[in-house]
């Protein structure tokens, strides 16, 4: 780093300019792209994790039932669904992975409540940015029935638990639980 | 609108209690992005203006080292919260944070290359037409390194600097990050640096994650970072340092006890 003449290229330069190659670059980040010419693999490989520890993070923050409700479970399970899916923000990328979850029988309980709140809440077709709904709304998921109406939403009921998560908290994510009477984002 | 001076803090709402708290306090940083153009304030940041607490608008998504051209609305909303807290300066990343229409979501690196300066500073000229304070520009800590540089670091970042005007916003843990997982000399690179064109510095905890150090923002700063500040100073001291946490927030002596590090470290008052 302290050399005063710029370091020789080994071998021929990759093709393309700027534009292209930053485009390459973040692709292979954050959508599974091929890795662009030139680059290491384990660098590149350490950014692609730090990235998605990143992106757990925020989702968690928008998403705190369903990412408590997994537990430590929750940067592997994000790991996983996001490897190769750009972000299309924390709030829709924790929408998309919870409703994911459902299909799958995988949301747990606290998951499935943050789910139907949002969902009597907010109208989201999947690609454009989710936006409030302005009749009444009802919205069921895995048990759990959410009522929306003039905006306030109300958790009618709660998921149910299985026996053996109600003495949850042994992973050590707090919130798991108790949030029936969790409302709003 | 007194610049950056002594030891601050980067404001954030989860510990906006414990900064409103701090009585030395005259300077804090807070993310551009976070802050609404129009509307009331988050509450204790209008408390702290009311302090007359200098507060810096921190932008992190301008993507100034993207190859296309810097979007002029986020240019404007940097713009708009500069002037809403009547900010001395501006900071912004030598970096870009998309490419191809798709979201890296954090901060990558730019080839050192003299097709990336010219970008960089064609984007860094666009904002500051559109800016009523300076800005200062941040280099950033990366794991990954372009294939074909024909600059070195310093290099590459003093030209930046000339040719745009812009200040330097080091943070002294991106350097101990890069040169750590480069294999460099620090303070090698500080002796390359333009010391006098600081308008502040960053300080910031990380940890070890497979073999690589990572600049979480989220650990206690480690020794090896503070004893930079240190050779810094004693190589020309800074008008001001800013303690960087965004996340796993630690009790608040902790907190605290960090704080008074920075200021003994650099001699500054204490804020705690």
């Amino acid at each position: 780093m302290t050399g005063a003449s710029p370091p020789a290229g080994n071998g021929p330069l990759p093709a393309g300019g700027l534009a292209q190659r930053q485009a390459e670059l973040v692709a292979a980040l954050v959508a599974g792209g091929p890795p662009p010419a030139g680059f290491a693999p384990a660098p590149l490989a350490a950014t692609r994790a730090a990235l998605l520890r990143k992106r757990a993070g925020e989702v968690a923050r928008h998403w705190p039932l369903l990412a408590a409700g997994l537990g430590a479970g929750w940067p592997s399970t994000f790991a996983g669904w996001a490897a190769n899916r750009p972000t299309v923000g924390s709030l829709r990328d924790g929408w998309d992975l919870a409703r994911a979850l459902r299909e799958q029988g995988a949301l747990p309980p606290a998951g499935v409540e943050e789910l139907v709140v949002r969902e009597s809440r907010l109208r989201y077709d999947g690609r454009s940015a989710p936006r409030p709904r302005r009749l009444p709304a009802v919205a069921r998921a895995g048990g759990a029935v959410a009522v929306q109406i003039a905006g306030r939403v109300r958790l009618l009921r709660p998921a149910p638990r299985p026996p053996a998560a109600r003495s949850a908290g042994g992973d050590g994510v707090p919130d798991a639980a108790g949030s029936a009477a969790w409302i709003s984002d | 609108m007194t610049g950056p001076y002594g030891v601050g803090i980067g404001w954030r709402p989860e510990i906006a209690g414990f900064v409103a708290e701090l009585p030395g306090l005259r300077f804090v940083e807070v993310v551009a992005e976070s802050v609404p153009a129009t509307g009331p304030l988050p509450p204790g940041l209008a408390q702290l203006r009311e302090r007359a607490v200098t507060v810096v608008p921190h932008g992190v998504r301008l993507s100034l080292g993207g190859a296309e051209p810097v979007e002029p609305a986020r240019v404007a909303h940097l713009a708009a919260v500069a002037q809403r807290v009547d900010a001395p300066l501006v900071s912004e990343h030598i970096a870009f944070v998309r490419a191809g229409g798709l979201e890296a979501g954090h901060l990558l690196p730019l080839p050192r290359s003299r097709e990336a300066v010219d970008a960089v500073c064609a984007n860094v000229a666009r904002a500051q037409a559109d800016l009523p304070v300076p800005i200062a520009l941040e280099p950033i800590a990366a794991l990954v390194d372009w294939p074909d540089d024909e600059l070195d670091e310093a290099d590459f970042l003093t030209e930046i600097l000339d040719r745009t005007g812009a200040l330097l916003l080091l943070d002294v843990a991106n350097l101990h990050a890069n040169a750590r997982n480069r294999g460099t000399d620090p303070l090698a690179l500080l002796d390359r640096l333009p010391l006098d064109r600081v308008g502040y510095v960053h300080v910031a905890g990380g940890a070890e994650h497979s073999g690589f150090y990572h600049d979480t923002h989220t650990d206690p700063v480690p020794p090896a970072v503070l004893e930079l500040v240190g050779a810094l100073c004693a190589r020309r001291r800074p008008p001001a340092l800013l303690l960087e946490r965004d996340g796993d927030y630690p009790p608040a002596a902790q907190l605290r006890a960090e704080l008074d590090a920075l200021a003994a470290a650099a001699n500054f008052p204490p804020v705690t």
